[in-house]
């Protein structure tokens, strides 16, 4: 073979091989069928409403629907323009005697009033309810998600899958599991034995309310009080009971708060955190692991720990006038906790027993 | 020879090592997000800096933007950092002051010296709250994003917070669409790696925060880094402060879109992380402060990124040599092979990191593009090499920094 050819040969082969890899990238290069960029969540932050206020806004075209039911008092099924089946109860309580069970105890329908709603129990609810007065849920019931614009009160065992909104109260009665968000404008309680994941309202209470809430005397936004000092300290520091410690502290170890102390500022422990009974903390409370805040204690900041935190009865986490979040990957509180804005359990959360 | 040749196939072999590290970690260990879920608290006044220079292009877009976010209004003020603009920048900020009276607080800088953290320097003057947030003009913050650059400051530990910064320009051409890939790489991945294995998150200057308290106690902005925030990443570590990166706090930027800018880019930010590694390597390594030994190692490792282009070029050379030169043909040929497996692994280590950032991003087909970034790895590896050799010539021959500030290339806003 002629040497020249031979070379154009093996130039063209290692070439083509070259070329090779390179022939997706040049079409997606020319297509860009994925050029777009990376779609940020710009509006809506991250809001604990947006899903109700979403489902809110979906069910305008049932409006008319409503109104009529309401006044004529009758019940009308029928199909949304999406596929979705659904039933308008002109009254509420008619859901007890209406057949809303399918196989396997299944609601496959929308259900919606604009007065009162009252549920049977032991019923899989597989769309959203919306309920324009008070909305009482039968035992054992589960649900996907649901709106209520007064009172909502799911009974024992119930479960809900996605999100519950309450423009009133919101109460949930023992052993339910919550996995969703579950928000309320005014209030949220929840019974023993219960499961969360995301609560938000003005005042959460576990359990039964067993005394009042007296804010810290002296209430200051953490971040501007802390700038006068830091503390930073290697290994574990313990704060004694009684005393008044002043000013952030940033402890690598272990940080335990004796009982009845007080800290003017913010504190964090790489290794964990300890807080005795009736503990009071002006700021935020972290820790990179875990944390146990004993009884009665108040704590006016942020409360988050990077594995678990338990919380026993009694003890308060923000104020009406400064709500705050408690949060962790595992969270157990016992009755009498009292959070006053964001609970969020991002694996498990728990109301536990009295230790 | 072969030593030195020995010696820089270790120093690759390190940072491979270090790009599967945080891939793997990224894609099965336990991610830390720790403070993305303070929604609800009593949430501090802040101060937002927004650095602009002869950015009539694109401040008007942060600033409504701004005046849009999901903060409480009485507890946050603007502040654009006017330095020394010539084009229409004053005017666009004064009409916002017009309009939202009371909530933006310009600063016009017309003398002094230049670049942002000198600016940045005399603007703190009017600067008096716990928490400062710091925006490029071309960015283009989400409604909650001031939110969650704030909420990390409720740890005391922390003294510096960085955002994600997401590429809006990147179907433009060739050049935005590898930046995107890059981009993605390097915050989906290594900055949250860092984040996860308590390392050293970068500070990045942009979509990012300081604890007031903390940059006092380190001695404010340094005007005389070309990169403030890589020198402030270090002047924080060195403190015993913190700084985090929230990868969900996402706000999107302009990227260049003319490779002659990108060169001008990648090498200042060379020329500014080579000046910290000198500055702050040998401290942080060896020095008595209150970093941990996981935070020594990678920030130094993190300071030597740039220096590493010239090493890999100085490699490829002495492997030549060396080869040719035949005096120890063994040594020869497994330096040869040693730098061959590099091409082979150790490339594949930072396209593996890549990938696996546009596959945790939710996106496919742009994947396709990776074997391009051969070309941007190139352009880099010969710019940043670039930029260390005339810097150590500007430090012969005592010639000043000339700061040049990145073209925009969006139309301006009506």
């Amino acid at each position: 073979m002629n040497p020249l050819v031979a070379l154009a040969i093996l130039l063209s082969l290692a070439g083509t091989l070259f070329m090779l890899p390179l022939l997706p990238a040049l079409v997606e290069l020319h297509r860009k069928s994925d050029a777009r960029p990376l779609n940020v969540i710009q509006q809506h932050a991250g809001e604990i409403k947006h899903f109700a206020d979403g489902f809110r806004s979906y069910i305008k075209e049932l409006e008319p629907i409503l109104h009529e039911s309401f006044n004529s008092q009758a019940a009308v099924f029928g199909t949304l323009p999406d596929g979705t089946d659904y039933l308008v109860l002109g009254r509420g309580d008619e859901a007890l005697r209406l057949p809303l069970k399918e196989q396997d105890g299944l609601c496959p329908m929308l259900i919606a009033t604009s007065s009162n709603l009252v549920l049977p129990p032991d019923i899989k609810f597989s769309k959203d309810i919306y309920s324009g007065g008070e909305f009482i849920g039968g035992a054992k019931n589960q649900y996907r998600a649901i709106l209520g614009e007064k009172e909502v009160h799911l009974s024992s065992k119930s479960c809900v899958l996605r999100w519950v909104h309450a423009v009133g109260d919101f109460q949930a009665d023992s052993d339910c599991e919550l996995y969703g968000r579950i928000s309320s404008d005014r209030h949220i309680r929840l019974r023993s034995g219960c499961n969360f994941r995301r609560l938000n309202a003005p005042k959460i209470e576990i359990g039964a309310e067993d005394k009042d809430f007296s804010a810290l005397a002296a209430s200051h936004n953490p971040l501007v009080q802390a700038s006068t000092r830091r503390l930073l300290l290697d290994g574990d520091f313990n704060i004694p009971s009684g005393e008044v410690f002043s000013g952030n502290l940033v402890v690598r170890g272990v940080l335990h708060i004796g009982a009845k102390a007080r800290v003017q500022g913010s504190v964090k422990g790489d290794k964990g955190v300890v807080l005795e009974d009736s503990v009071a903390v002006e700021g935020s409370l972290m820790s990179a692991t875990r944390m146990r805040i004993g009884t009665n204690c108040d704590i006016h900041g942020p409360v988050i720990a990077e594995r678990d935190i338990v919380i026993e009865r009694g003890t308060h986490c923000g104020s009406h006038d400064q709500p705050t979040t408690v949060s962790a990957p595992s969270i157990a509180v016992q009755e009498g906790v009292v959070v006053f804005g964001t609970l969020w359990a991002r694996e498990h959360g728990q109301v536990a027993e009295h230790s | 020879m072969i030593y030195v040749l020995y010696v820089i196939i270790s120093f690759i072999c390190i940072y491979t090592a270090r790009h599967y590290w945080f891939t793997l970690n990224r894609l099965f260990a336990f991610q830390r997000h720790p403070y993305i879920d303070i929604d609800t608290a009593d949430w501090p006044p802040v101060t937002i800096l927004v650095a602009a220079h002869n950015e009539e292009k694109v401040v008007a877009n942060i600033l409504g933007a701004l005046m849009t976010v999901k903060y409480p209004a009485d507890k946050m003020l603007v502040v654009p950092v006017n330095d020394r603009s010539t084009d229409r920048t004053r005017e666009i900020i004064d009409e916002f002051v017009g309009r939202f009276p009371g909530r933006i607080q310009p600063f016009h800088r017309v003398t002094g010296k230049g670049g942002k953290a000198a600016a940045l320097k005399d603007a703190m003057e009017h600067v008096d709250t716990e928490v400062i947030l710091i925006f490029d003009a071309d960015y283009i913050p989400g409604a909650g994003l001031i939110k969650q650059l704030t909420a990390p400051f409720f740890d005391p530990e922390v003294g510096g917070v960085m955002g994600r910064v997401v590429p809006m320009n990147c179907g433009t051409n060739l050049l935005t669409r590898l930046l995107d890939l890059e981009r993605s790489g390097g915050y989906q991945v290594d900055q949250q790696a860092r984040m996860n294995l308590r390392l050293v998150p970068q500070h990045g200057g942009t979509v990012a925060g300081v604890r007031l308290s903390a940059l006092r106690e380190i001695g404010g902005w340094n005007d005389n880094s070309l990169t403030e925030d890589t020198d402030l990443t270090y002047r924080l570590l060195l403190n015993g402060w913190k700084t985090v990166y929230q990868n969900r706090s996402e706000c999107y930027e302009e990227v260049p879109e003319t490779w002659a800018v990108r060169i001008k880019q990648i090498m200042r930010w060379a020329k500014g992380h080579n000046q910290a590694m000198v500055t702050y390597g040998l401290r942080l390594l060896l020095g008595k402060h209150r970093a941990s030994l996981r935070e020594r190692i990678d920030g130094t490792l993190l300071l030597g990124v740039y220096i590493m282009a010239p090493v890999t070029l100085l490699g490829w050379a002495l492997a030549l040599a060396v080869f040719y030169e035949g005096i120890a043909p063994l040594h020869g040929v497994i330096a040869l092979l040693s730098l061959t497996a590099y091409a082979a692994i150790g490339n594949l280590a930072a396209f593996f990191e890549i990938a696996a950032a546009v596959r945790l991003d939710g996106n496919r087909r742009r994947v396709c593009l990776l074997p391009f970034l051969i070309l941007g790895f190139t352009v880099s590896i010969f710019s940043v090499s670039r930029a260390a050799f005339s810097q150590v010539k500007d430090a012969l021959t005592g010639a000043e920094f000339h700061w040049d500030k990145t073209e925009r290339f969006r139309k301006a806003a009506s």
